[in-house]
């Protein structure tokens, strides 16, 4: 069922909405895979990072554009007025600001956290919430791709350049300990004008096979092969993205015994994944954090994914 | 990017059933496994325009692949012409192919020894008339490796970690394609090979071979030797009373390839049981409903009943043996001239120039 707001008589008075969306520390997965058709699309799995939010506020005008805060979220912009045209309010305008925590350019989502909050906040606005495939429809339609964090912690293989899903992976990730590095040297990326790597044919079938795998360990719950899986990923990608670094942060997984590496495949991020279902996996994680720092990881901290009790780290 | 043809029935009967044997070993079920390189080859052919539409494709295949051919021929609209020898072929094979709108060309073969020469020499004489025909080459073809990142996935999905995939060679496409994407998921993989006295994929010099659907006379540029850790030289009279043995032990009714490989991948996994063993089983039984499923046929079979033998006779390097033994190699990842003393040219292109 959709509303339409251009029928005249059912359309209600916008008001002021709020919207929130979550950041990613990159993949764990990433390449081209196929869809139930046999075509192949450039798709991922998330490595959500809800505790980095952006959140967005709509203050509905009637008439006029619509004005984002801060000056130059042209693509924030175009998405409030995407959403509004789809919610039948095409002559509406509005003030919208954006308050972030969400660093820019490393990978961590910035952008597409923008555009889900600032949809959210315009559908709020109306008194509705969408869907997520409509929300991800909106924001490709605003920057030409999308990420997979409309739809939060689900793990899900996800084709961000048409921000759909590929497949559904079933459940949640395992509860995890990501010590997140940054791989350093380069400035901010504009991870939507990267150019996509061009996988060969021997690459898009080890996709296949992991693909197999990223299912088992999802299902199973099993830290230890999601690692695997990301692992693997990153080293295609570092073949064609090559990040400074990464061989060092790899020794550092192992030295640990480590899951496994993930990386941003745009952006300058990496992960350490350890499996917080292991009893000492708070001090495996602050040793580790600490190693990192002392052989030149400058920016480093730990996080907890889909942990329910929380010490500090 | 690509779109593949549907290819309805032969899309899922080209996907094996993953199944547990064991509590650390499974077995890929294949009921026509060449059906998947098969398919991927006229796949990447048809993507990069080696293979128009109603194109001609040629091989020389006397089994599965030549089968498999000969169906996605028929169902996605191929010529298909099949050379052959006269002494590999049975007539319901024949009928089976001929069924199917395939054209096979059949070399005599008084000496039963395959006529590869032959054989080559009549492919070469056709890609000169056709010069456009698609020739898959499953022994060089590169794509025939590649295809089993798809029992890669079935696999990793249905079992997680594995240890040990132990399969029968005879292009190397399955062992050595699988094996490939399973070592990149899991580096300190061990792969164990399966072939037949008489074969010379492993060193041993080319000899007549009762067992079908493994081993070779020539050597497939997609055997990669390097990766191989164990070898395993098995003989066709244990290869068929393992054959039978599983078909009594798990209802599995399967080829005699299948009894070599289900052979060595029991003893192997028994002999490990940390290790997670795959075994892969690569063609169903029913075409030896007349042979090695028939009593009275085995009855006439010099040797039978084989001992019963519970391990293989560990060799310190390549040796001859006959169809009631059972051998085996630790290989350790060496090129071919390094075990066998022997420079061979790998690939049968290099055989038709």
């Amino acid at each position: 069922m959709q509303f339409r707001g251009s029928e005249a008589s059912h359309q209600r008075l916008l008001e002021v909405g709020v919207g929130t969306a979550i950041a990613h520390h990159g993949e764990l997965l990433q390449g081209v895979f196929e869809d139930e058709q046999g075509s192949l699309h450039r798709g991922l799995v998330t490595l959500p990072l809800p505790r980095l939010r952006a959140r967005a506020t709509f203050w509905p005008r009637s008439g006029g554009a619509v004005a984002v805060r801060p000056a130059g979220r042209s693509k924030a912009q175009r998405a409030a007025e995407l959403t509004l045209a789809h919610l039948g309010y095409a002559g509406s305008g509005g003030d919208l600001t954006i308050e972030s925590d969400i660093p820019l350019g490393h990978g961590y989502g910035s952008s597409t956290a923008d555009l889900v909050a600032s949809i959210r906040a315009v559908a709020a606005a109306a008194g509705l919430r969408l869907r997520h495939s409509t929300t991800c429809r909106l924001a490709v339609a605003a920057e030409g791709a999308s990420d997979a964090i409309a739809y939060g912690c689900q793990a899900l293989l996800f084709a961000q350049r048409e921000g759909r899903i590929l497949e559904p992976l079933g459940a949640e990730l395992p509860p995890l300990i990501v010590v997140s590095l940054v791989s350093g040297g380069e400035g901010p990326v504009d991870t939507v004008a990267l150019t996509p790597a061009r996988y060969d044919s021997a690459e898009i079938e080890l996709f296949r096979a992991l693909r197999g795998l990223v299912r088992h360990a999802l299902q199973r719950q099993d830290a230890r092969l999601l690692g695997r899986v990301a692992t693997v990923s990153a080293r295609v990608s570092q073949r064609h993205f090559p990040k400074p670094r990464f061989e060092r942060a790899l020794r550092l997984a192992e030295e640990h015994a480590a899951c496994g590496l993930q990386v941003a495949h745009s952006g300058s991020l990496m992960g350490v994944l350890i499996d917080a279902g292991n009893g000492d996996a708070t001090a495996r994680a602050a040793t580790l954090v600490r190693e990192a720092q002392r052989v030149g990881f400058r920016k480093t901290s730990a996080f907890p994914l889909g942990v329910e009790e929380v010490r500090p780290l | 990017m690509t779109r593949r043809p549907k290819d309805g029935f032969l899309a899922a009967y080209e996907t094996p059933r993953i199944v547990r044997l064991a509590s650390n070993l499974h077995a890929a079920c294949f009921a026509l496994m060449k059906l998947l390189p098969a398919r991927f080859m006229l796949d990447r052919a048809e993507d990069d325009g080696r293979l128009p539409p109603s194109g001609q494709i040629v091989e020389t295949s006397s089994g599965r692949f030549g089968l498999a051919l000969a169906l996605l021929a028929a169902v996605r609209g191929y010529a298909l012409t099949l050379v052959s020898a006269s002494s590999l072929v049975d007539p319901p094979f024949v009928r089976r192919l001929e069924q199917l709108g395939a054209r096979l060309l059949l070399e005599p073969d008084t000496e039963a020894t395959g006529a590869q020469a032959e054989r080559l020499a009549r492919l070469r004489a056709l890609l000169q008339e056709r010069p456009d025909a698609f020739w898959p080459r499953q022994y060089d073809n590169p794509d025939n490796a590649l295809a089993y990142a798809r029992l890669a996935e079935l696999a990793t999905e249905a079992i997680g970690r594995l240890d040990c995939p132990v399969g029968c060679v005879g292009s190397g496409g399955s062992l050595c394609g699988a094996g490939q994407f399973l070592r990149t998921l899991f580096p300190s993989l061990r792969i164990v090979a399966v072939d037949t006295h008489g074969s010379r994929l492993f060193g041993q010099d080319p000899a007549p071979r009762l067992l079908r659907g493994l081993g070779n006379s020539i050597l497939p540029a997609n055997l990669v030797h390097e990766m191989i850790d164990e070898v395993h030289w098995i003989g066709a009279l244990p290869a068929y009373a393992a054959a039978r043995r599983l078909s009594r032990a798990e209802g599995l009714y399967m080829g005699p390839s299948s009894g070599a490989a289900w052979l060595v991948a029991d003893w192997q996994a028994r002999r490990s049981p940390g290790a997670a063993t795959l075994v892969i089983l690569a063609d169903e039984g029913h075409r030896y409903r007349d042979t090695f499923y028939d009593d009275s046929w085995l009855a006439g079979l010099e040797g039978w009943p084989p001992a019963e033998r519970q391990d293989p006779v560990r060799l310190a390097r390549v040796a001859c043996a006959g169809e009631s033994d059972w051998t085996c190699l630790d290989w350790a990842r060496r090129p071919l001239a390094a075990v066998s003393g022997k420079n061979m040219t790998k690939s049968y292109v290099a055989v038709i120039r």
